[in-house]
């Protein structure tokens, strides 16, 4: 799962240059970590929601806090589906 | 400098093109004699560029950025006129496709499809904190952008940088009976100012009645002018028309 959503932040956001070996799970995906912005947020936002059928509410859920790694992302995501 | 009879005298420091098939400055001459050969092909960029920028550079913001990127004397800092008639209108299309089709718009494809997404992402990648403006002039031409960059320069500023773009605009859009777009997509940027070395012209309104088409053709009219001997160029599409003066 982990491996499938980098790669997923990778086609969705045009990261040529960087592989899933590159990301780490728990490395900080904005800012400081792999450098994505708040659009980058919004586009992963939609391809989630495209490929998992998960809609992340930036009204109702803590948006900071399952977006800060691909871990946290994953355990989200599993959460939703299951 | 201004003069009471509403010419404008300026002297362009530094200019720069770029169209497909074309890389370096020399070779101008050459590519106006054989426009038809030339191959569509990706501006190159600096690679000064943050990389995560550059994935979001459309192949017109790499024509600014290639263009723009000989003008500029390192990281100083100056105003700039940017002037498009359709920006990225193809991308916007693309888009309305999309809804069409009931799909989801992607966010960063909406951020990159406003008409100053390429101003925005130039100010980011120099680190230009100066004034920045994006016009769309459209039918009335390039001349609008040396108004605007001459009245920055009466502000007070030491240089002021031109950037005119357009690319071919998508055949949804009837042309006829209009002179709106171009074979090939171009971009020109001029660095001006009142005095110094480099071409200097003047510009003033014409009372002539033309019909040069306009801005996105306008450009190619301009950077012939540049290559060559002609001593000025006059430039119109049914309203005003000003005519620009090598002194």
């Amino acid at each position: 799962m982990e491996n499938e959503l980098k790669q997923l932040i990778i086609d969705a956001l045009d990261l040529e240059d960087i592989s899933i070996a590159d990301i780490d799970s728990h490395a900080a995906l904005f800012n400081d970590g792999l450098g994505l912005d708040s659009i980058d947020a919004l586009e992963l936002g939609l391809a989630i929601r495209k490929k998992y059928n998960v809609k992340i509410d930036a009204e109702k859920e803590d948006v900071v806090k399952i977006f800060s790694s691909v871990a946290t992302l994953a355990a989200y995501i599993q959460a939703e589906r299951s | 400098m201004m003069a009471a009879s509403r010419e404008f005298e300026f002297v362009v420091r530094k200019w720069n093109a770029w169209v497909p098939g074309m890389k370096c400055h020399p070779d101008w001459h050459d590519w106006f004699n054989n426009q038809d050969a030339t191959e569509p092909e990706l501006a190159l960029i600096s690679t000064h560029v943050p990389k995560l920028l550059q994935r979001r550079l459309s192949p017109l913001a790499r024509a600014v950025f290639n263009a723009a990127d000989a003008c500029i004397d390192g990281d100083v800092a100056m105003p700039v006129v940017f002037s498009s008639a359709h920006g990225e209108v193809n991308k916007s299309l693309e888009m309305l496709k999309d809804m069409q089709r009931g799909e989801d718009i992607s966010p960063t494809a909406f951020s990159l499809s406003v008409h100053n997404a390429i101003s925005g992402l130039f100010s980011i990648a120099y680190s230009n904190h100066q004034e920045i403006t994006v016009l769309a002039p459209g039918q009335d031409g390039i001349a609008a952008a040396f108004i605007e960059a001459l009245g920055l320069l009466q502000e007070g500023h030491d240089d002021v940088l031109i950037i005119l773009y357009d690319e071919p605009l998508s055949e949804f859009y009837p042309y006829l009976p209009f002179a709106l777009t171009a074979k090939t997509s171009g971009a020109l940027a001029l660095k001006i100012s009142w005095t110094g070395n480099g071409l200097p012209l003047q510009l003033c309104r014409s009372p002539e009645h033309r019909n040069d088409g306009e801005h996105a053709l306008q450009i190619f009219s301009f950077l012939q002018f540049l290559v060559t001997d002609e001593p000025s160029l006059q430039l119109g599409n049914h309203r005003h028309s000003w005519v620009w003066q090598k002194k």
